[in-house]
């Protein structure tokens, strides 16, 4: 079943278009990878499936049924998608642990007004936080956390979430060993959970083992799709990253 | 009576009433990030409500008192419905915001000067303003008394509120990155609408006790404008305790630089604060 479409979408900066008339497909519990020289519109693509861009042209079909022409950042949450960003963005100010329990917040804001947080909230962010191993790390701001940590949070906030399509844009950029071998290990654990996950990534040895479908893209087109063996084995995807 | 002791006294009921301005302020500029110059009018709002009810129509004191608050929460919160959310929604810069908001202060306030005329009015009516305590050799009305106890009430509720409700959580997290917390499921307008509810009533509550103490003119709000933003800024903009601080050490600066020198130079003194701040410390206080 095809959990997330887009028809013939298009975003264009002053005149840079950054996504051409695209229309992909990605399957429930897969993960889909999408792979690309820089500037090749992986990262706007997903902008434009979260709502931080408006799209130009083109919709977005989730579940099959919801068309949208445009879509409000506050809803995808609703549509069960959550994301991460390029460059990790967290609530600077607030402690890890808040990091997670406010994306548990109760949704209706009059009994937010009363509401501290329940044991349900504090067991599950104590669950997402051990799986990424910064429970430790609960009561230090999210601000003096290092560069490893605060993309290790940020995973563990869409974790919280508990949404069905997982939006990656370079979840393993800049980690150490151990710490890809968390985010490996988390992203594997949704697939098996029948989660499905959209992964920007450069490392092809990670895209080899980790997406049952990839995605290449060039220039904001779509330069091929398939299994990820083949499709990188293709000449114009090789052409595409090294230059013919 | 001791003069210093006096000073303290005074630099304290200041602090509290420019803190009043400065946490509705900071907290509306935490979730916003504009600065909304409209604050200030919520504070004759307040002060012309209790005004009208109490003194005009002679209705009970403190129905009018939360009449005036609430009066002024729901025009805080009308603003933003009708006139911000739809610049938001339009992507409008700060500074669109800015002179929006502009727009609704001299608006507001040139109705109120409508309505109840320019004069300078008083409002002490029934509160005790004639009764007198001496504490640690300094005098306080018992109406100051009202506005420090007042103060010290809200700055506690809403520190409560934000540190530990779900909802201080969802404020706190708007103020660090709007967009992401829309991402993960908080409805960013609601909150934002009443926060903007929530600033408005204690900005309400502010020219009330203004009103109490010293009376009412339209033009109020822009005195008790600039002193919190002038709190905020010193603070740490956007922080609300930040802006308590501010607010206290303004008081503080206000009253002690005047000791020797005429009452008319206080303005003068606050806005010297404020250049110092914005050359030496351009953060503020609390430095965010």
């Amino acid at each position: 079943m095809t959990i997330l479409e887009t028809k013939k979408l298009e975003k264009h900066f002053d005149g840079v278009q950054a996504v051409d008339n695209l229309s992909i497909g990605i399957e429930k519990g897969e993960i889909a990878g999408i792979v690309g020289p820089n500037g090749s519109g992986k990262t706007t693509l997903i902008n434009l499936l979260s709502g931080t861009l408006e799209i130009d042209a083109g919709a977005v079909i989730i579940n099959g049924v919801q068309k949208f022409e445009n879509i409000n950042p506050w809803q995808i949450s609703f549509y069960g998608i959550t994301r991460t960003f390029q460059d990790v963005r967290l609530f600077e100010q607030m402690t890890v642990l808040d990091n997670i329990l406010v994306v548990l917040t109760e949704r209706n804001v009059f009994s937010s007004l009363f509401e501290k947080h329940k044991e349900y909230h504090l067991k599950k962010a104590e669950e997402v936080l051990q799986k990424v191993g910064l429970w430790k790390k609960k009561n230090q701001l999210a601000i003096n956390l290092s560069y490893g940590q605060r993309k290790l949070l940020e995973i563990a906030r869409t974790l919280a979430m508990d949404a069905e399509i997982y939006l990656f844009d370079e979840p393993f950029a800049g980690l150490f060993p151990e710490m890809v071998k968390i985010v490996s290990d988390v992203v594997k654990e949704l697939k098996r959970e029948g989660k499905t996950i959209i992964l920007i990534e450069h490392n092809m040895e990670l895209i080899r083992k980790l997406c049952d479908y990839l995605f290449v893209m060039d220039e904001g087109k779509l330069l091929a799709e398939g299994k990820p063996e083949k499709v990188l084995a293709k000449k114009e995807v090789i052409e595409a990253y090294l230059g013919k | 009576m001791g003069i210093i002791p006096q000073l303290i006294l005074n630099s304290i009921i200041a602090g509290a009433i420019y803190s009043l301005v400065a946490i509705g302020f900071s907290l509306i500029y935490g979730a916003t990030k504009f600065f909304n110059l409209a604050h200030g009018v919520m504070a004759a709002i307040g002060g012309y409500s209790v005004f009208y009810f109490a003194k005009t129509l002679g209705w009970d004191l403190w129905l009018a008192v939360s009449i005036g608050m609430l009066l002024a929460g729901l025009i805080g919160y009308g603003l933003d419905k009708i006139i911000y959310k739809p610049l938001r929604k339009r992507k409008a810069s700060n500074m669109v915001l800015l002179v929006a908001s502009l727009g609704a202060f001299t608006a507001l306030q040139a109705i109120i000067a409508i309505l109840f005329t320019s004069q300078f009015q008083t409002i002490s009516g029934n509160i005790g303003a004639q009764n007198i305590y001496e504490i640690f050799g300094g005098v306080i009305t018992q109406t100051q008394l009202i506005i420090l106890i007042s103060a010290i009430t809200i700055m506690a509720g809403l520190a409560l509120l934000l540190k530990y409700t779900m909802f201080g959580k969802a404020i706190k997290a708007i103020s660090d990155d709007e967009e992401v917390s829309k991402i993960v499921g908080i409805n960013t307008d609601k909150i934002i609408g009443y926060v903007f509810f929530i600033g408005s009533v204690i900005a309400g509550l502010a020219g009330i006790l203004v009103g109490f103490d010293t009376g009412i003119k339209p033009t109020m709000g822009l005195s008790l404008l600039l002193k919190g933003v002038i709190a905020s800024i010193v603070g740490g903009i956007g922080n609300i305790y930040g802006g308590v601080l501010g607010a206290f050490l303004l008081g503080f600066v206000e009253n002690f630089g005047i000791w020797k020198i005429s009452g008319e130079w206080k303005d003068a003194i606050a806005f010297g604060l404020l250049i110092v701040f914005l050359i030496f410390r351009p953060r503020g206080i609390i430095n965010n």
